[in-house]
């Protein structure tokens, strides 16, 4: 069952245009990613997707439902939730009061207290630090904290943009497994961007190839590894970050 | 001693006033972004609206809830209709408010007269302790002012709406993300700092005589009270209205009663040197993403 489909998308920051006919579907349960190198426009449709920015073009349809142009908060509402880039933990409230915030658009006061304490049970540090302050927490352990103050609204689509960057080799391995999880345990497709293509290879089924705002190339995650575009790409943006 | 009593309880009540408006500022400007220079016209139309229905014969009380209502109505055509479309550029904002302010008193001026207005007391009772006599309406302007200050604080820092207000202060968009109708909480702020400007209004009314330019005064007294407190900090707010209160009413009855308010401005200037975040610390209002 397809549970988002974009067609046609159209984006653009005022006269600075970013996406061209953009069209993708994520299924039920499914983990899609966007891989494409710096600057490609992959965070710019995921903020179309959650509200953040409207579409100049194209449609955006939610579970058979049109939803193109509605405000994030709407989208929360409806199951559509985005761990936005850099984290963007609320840096002077607490780890709890993170996570209550994610279940904003929630009304069932009791499944909200229980998912808090599912996802303290889950991820452990959640637990230990509860009362710290989130500008406490290290990159990783923020990284965390905005995986489950996102499924904290019980999404049926979690979008993670960039989840692994800036966190040290160790805590990228776990970002993996976590997002693994987020489809298993917590029964939400996931979206996801991400500079690391190794990392985005290897959890997703399915992917999209994003160069110069458009989709270059898609398919199964198998059929997109072997591309000749993406290993050029791909080798492409490794020499030009050796190159730093 | 009685006389510091008294000037203490005097000091008090005009510190009320004083406190009610720098929050409203304060919470308008940290949570929204707006500078409302208008917000003194919102506290002289609240004492005006009292005015007008206690001549309508209505009691004072009821006055003063109305005069509420009307400035919080006001509060909410002025965000909905003008605010929200300077959002992105608050230079606008402040500029288009010092116009609104400008053309708030030339509308009561139309529709009544430039001339000072005064209600009968609405509470005609003086209390004796010992030597010392309390005038009843300055102590009643007093805790009516504590009580809106504690539904304030706590509101702010308990409340589920609280948590979501520092949230959307903190990251705009990262609270939409969250589910926030970031939006209609702004809107929200707006009309409460107005209703409180409806209620110092109304209070002020209830101490001393006002005219339609009484706006432009206490504006200043506003924006000093909430860049000394810290913009955004409500607690700030109260401390350096109490400040500012005291300082006045003991200069009035001690000091050079015509150097009033430049002993509040000099304290402001003072504290803004030596600590520009105000003296509990504030923000410098909402991010945008």
């Amino acid at each position: 069952m397809t549970l988002l489909t974009v067609e046609h998308l159209y984006t653009a920051y005022g006269a600075v245009k970013v996406n061209h006919n953009v069209s993708m579907t994520v299924g039920e349960g499914e983990i899609v990613t966007i891989i494409g190198p710096n600057g490609a426009g992959k965070s710019t449709i995921l903020r179309a997707i959650s509200g953040l920015l409207k579409p100049k073009q194209g449609a955006i349809t939610f579970d058979g439902r049109n939803v193109t142009g509605l405000a994030a908060d709407r989208m929360a509402g409806l199951g559509v939730v985005m761990a936005p880039e850099g984290r963007k933990i609320f840096a002077d409230l607490t780890v709890r009061e993170n996570l209550k915030l994610g279940a904003y658009a929630r009304k069932d006061q009791s499944g909200v207290d229980a998912d808090i304490e599912l996802m303290e049970s889950y991820f452990d540090i959640l637990a230990t630090k509860r009362d710290a302050k989130g500008g406490t927490l290290s990159g990783g352990q923020q990284q965390m904290l905005a995986i489950a103050r996102g499924l904290m609204a019980r999404p049926r689509i979690l979008i993670l943009d960039e989840p692994s960057l800036g966190l040290a080799p160790v805590m990228v391995k776990e970002v993996r497994s976590v997002v693994a999880a987020v489809r298993d345990k917590f029964n939400a497709a996931v979206l996801l961007v991400e500079q690391n293509a190794s990392l985005a290879l290897a959890v997703s089924e399915r992917g999209y190839l994003l160069q110069h705002g458009q989709i270059v190339a898609s398919g199964p995650i198998e059929e997109l590894r072997e591309s000749s575009l993406m290993r050029e790409l791909y080798f492409g943006e490794q020499s030009a970050q050796a190159g730093e | 001693m009685e006389i510091l009593i008294q000037q203490l309880v005097n000091s008090l009540s005009v510190a009320s006033v004083t406190i009610l408006i720098g929050m409203g500022i304060t919470l308008i400007f940290g949570l929204a972004g707006i500078v409302n220079f208008a917000h003194g016209e919102f506290l002289m139309i609240g004492g005006i609206a009292t005015w007008f229905f206690v001549g309508m014969g209505l009691n004072f009380f009821v006055a003063l809830v109305l005069a509420m209502v009307v400035v919080g109505a006001l509060g909410f055509v002025a965000e909905r209709g003008l605010f929200r479309f300077t959002l992105d550029r608050p230079m606008n904002g402040f500029i288009m408010s010092i116009g609104l302010s400008v053309i708030l008193q030339h509308v009561v001026v139309r529709v009544f007269d430039e001339f000072q207005k005064s209600t009968p007391d609405p509470l005609n009772t003086v209390w004796v302790v010992g030597d010392v006599h309390i005038i009843a309406m300055r102590a009643v302007v007093v805790a009516i002012t504590a009580v809106v200050v504690a539904i304030t604080y706590f509101g702010i820092s308990r409340s589920r709406y609280g948590l979501a207000l520092r949230a959307s202060v903190a990251d705009q968009s990262t609270a939409e993300l969250m589910g926030i109708p970031v939006r209609r909480y702004v809107t929200g702020v707006f009309v409460y700092g107005s209703i409180l400007a409806g209620l110092g209004g109304a209070l002020m009314i209830g101490l001393f005589p006002i005219t339609p330019f009484v706006g432009s005064v206490i504006i200043t007294r506003g924006f000093v009270v909430s860049l000394m407190g810290g913009l955004g900090n409500v607690n700030g707010a109260v401390l350096a209205g109490l400040v500012l209160g005291l300082v006045d009413g003991f200069s009035a009855g001690y000091g050079y009663p015509e150097w009033t308010d430049a002993y509040s401005l000099v304290i402001m200037i003072v504290i803004l040197v030596v600590r520009p975040q105000g003296l509990l610390g504030g923000t410098l209002g909402p991010k945008a993403s």
